[in-house]
């Protein structure tokens, strides 16, 4: 009996901590804002950083007149709900949403505390993830489609055929393919898709995409990209160039990206909290954004492998990683 | 306050799913990882149904039916096919992946200002003023005391008899002149119905469906089997299905409590895995002093 009222009162203390937690940060001067982010990735920590550095310029910095609660769900969809209840439930004056469950979170967490606005990032499709109204915004990393189709058609004028490797549950991941197909016609190529279900597939699905096509194109999977060294392999042996979709994929050694800088992204978003954090305006009256610019990367030891070269004025703009 | 209710909820969500991981784990004695794909499935049924306008009820009668039926199949895989029971549970889950991406169109479905069972116009009439905060609570209550007497009440007919003794001792059910094989058949097929509904519930709640959410559901439900039911092993007075939901609602504090504690999203299954542990042990010391069992 003794053990069963040990472990009974060890559970009434953990409830009664979280309960305690939750009064007592309705603290001083300044701003808190919660930071949810769906796990621990590149990407993602970039776009954290950024949001940082833009509520930085705006003046409003951590440590001085803002405090920062940060918690990530380790990529469960479960442990997003409690993390977004977790910040209403310690009257945060904002919620920073990074990737797509983490938001759906957040802005189902909301609801019920209306003024609570949920500013998100790192979300590819905005609109199928069906945060349009209320007090949400933020900003989309929607690839830049049609400027990574113009780099490959610079570097390989006479390539067909791109292939793209996806994860069959990512939804940025469709929602991206569908630029692409839509797109690709203008530009002379088209796309052959292979879906994987998880990262075992990833060695399979690259060895027979690689022979159906003459290029690869990464988007932002986070389970292919997680594998990119499976794919470069699997590239490699057949000679066929794999364009990345960010600058972090060209170091590990794809050819070229068009694709996003996700501290710039960050930074876009966090400029656009401290509006909302300053009472400039409301969120539901800021539309969503996407990041203007996309930036040009190349490893010059890879293109010079499959002897690929870029018009003058691409290069003098491209950042080189092999050097 | 709010983290509390919340907590609530979701204990309660997934107490539902502890019940059907109590009839496969506890009393059928059987290993059924088809919970992994039948909890999103019922998710799945439910993003379809109600992302078309489709109504919340609807929506849990559609979800128990497929649940139903994805217990069939491992149960049929099982008896008919004779394929391990562990095995066939996996079978079950790694097609389900397929099926409930092909049911929900998308990976991740939004249901933000759709009619669900915790926003309408019924909900949002009755339960309003005080008891506003508490609206979802309620709701979850009420369908976790529904499913909670039906099983209570199951469990006591012939049937009921019948499932519990092909899990304790199966040389009983084949001397009453019954075939063990149909016995498993149905507690599987009760399982993962009430599995899937929990999955329905799950998602009407946090209004959107993705294909990931059922990635370690068996874990879950298996940790407020164990948890609630060794927490209230000599309490005999409280009921078996009682003390699971009881258990799911202490586990998902104890997850809250970790994030709010600071504690990294990735030790998660760590943290839950020595949980499991203290209690399994501690659990059987209590046997052991007790009555030797």
């Amino acid at each position: 009996m003794k053990k069963v009222l040990a472990l009974l009162l060890a559970a009434f203390m953990a409830l009664g901590m979280m309960a305690g937690c939750g009064g007592e940060s309705s603290e001083s001067e300044g701003y808190t804002i919660g930071i949810g982010q769906f796990g621990p990735h590149a990407s993602l920590d970039n776009c954290r950083e950024g949001f940082l550095a833009g509520l930085k310029e705006e003046g409003i910095v951590e440590g001085e007149n803002l405090t920062i609660r940060y918690s990530d769900a380790n990529f469960d969809p479960g442990t997003t709900n409690t993390i977004a209840q977790s910040f209403v439930s310690a009257k945060v004056d904002l919620i920073c949403a990074i990737a797509t469950p983490m938001a759906q979170a957040a802005y189902n967490a909301t609801d019920e505390a209306k003024d609570l606005p949920v500013i998100f990032t790192a979300i590819t499709d905005v609109e199928s993830a069906g945060l349009v109204s209320g007090e949400v915004t933020g900003t989309s990393d929607m690839l830049p489609v049609e400027d990574q189709l113009k780099l490959i058609r610079a570097m390989m004028p006479e390539a067909k055929k791109i292939g793209i490797l996806y994860t069959t549950s990512e939804s940025n991941s469709v929602s991206a393919i569908k630029v692409y197909e839509e797109l690709a016609p203008k530009y002379g190529f088209t796309i052959v898709t292979s879906g994987v279900a998880t990262q075992a597939d990833v060695s399979m699905a690259a060895a027979d995409l690689v022979n159906k096509v003459d290029c690869l194109s990464n988007l932002t999977d986070n389970t292919v990209v997680g594998a990119l060294p499976i794919v470069l392999d699997a590239a490699d042996k057949k000679n066929v160039p794999v364009f990345g979709s960010e600058i972090e994929q060209v170091k590990l050694g794809c050819v070229a990206s068009q694709g996003l800088d996700y501290v710039a992204l960050g930074k876009q978003t966090g400029k656009m909290a401290a509006k909302v954090l300053k009472g400039e305006a409301k969120a539901s009256e800021i539309p969503y954004e996407t990041l203007k610019e996309s930036q040009l990367s190349i490893n010059s030891t890879v293109m010079a492998k499959y002897n690929l070269t870029l018009p003058a004025d691409m290069m003098a703009e491209a950042t080189d990683v092999a050097k | 306050m709010e983290l509390l209710i919340s907590t609530l909820e979701q204990g309660l969500i997934y107490g539902i799913l502890g019940l059907g991981v109590y009839i496969t784990y506890k009393i059928l004695d059987f290993p059924d990882l088809t919970a992994d794909g039948s909890f999103p499935l019922g998710a799945a049924v439910t993003a379809a149904i109600i992302a078309n306008g489709g109504s919340p009820i609807l929506a849990m009668v559609a979800s128990i039916a497929l649940g139903a039926l994805a217990g069939l199949i491992t149960g049929i895989i099982h008896v008919k096919c004779r394929v391990r029971d562990l095995l066939s549970g996996i079978i079950t889950m790694t097609a389900l992946y397929s099926i409930n991406l092909r049911i929900a169109g998308m990976s991740n479905v939004p249901l933000f200002g759709k009619v669900t069972l915790f926003k309408n116009p019924l909900v949002e009439g009755t339960l309003t003023g005080a008891l506003e905060p508490f609206s979802a609570v309620i709701v979850v209550l009420i369908v976790v005391i529904v499913f909670k007497v039906l099983m209570d009440l199951f469990l006591k007919t012939k049937a009921g008899y019948l499932l519990r003794a092909v899990g304790d001792n199966d040389t009983v059910v084949t001397s009453l002149a019954k075939d063990k094989g149909s016995v498993k058949i149905m507690g599987l097929v009760i399982a993962n119905a009430l599995v899937a509904l929990s999955g329905c519930i799950l998602c009407q709640q946090q209004r959107f469906f993705e294909i990931q959410m059922g990635t370690g559901a068996i874990v879950i439900g298996l940790a407020a089997v164990i948890i609630g039911t060794n927490l209230f092993k000599k309490m005999t007075f409280v009921k078996a299905t009682t003390s699971v939901i009881i258990g799911s609602i202490i586990y998902k504090g104890c997850v809250a409590a970790a994030i709010q504690m600071g504690l990294d999203a990735g030790d998660m299954r760590l943290i839950t895995a020595v949980l499991f542990l203290a209690i399994l042990v501690a659990g059987n010391l209590f046997d052991r002093k007790g009555d030797a069992a």
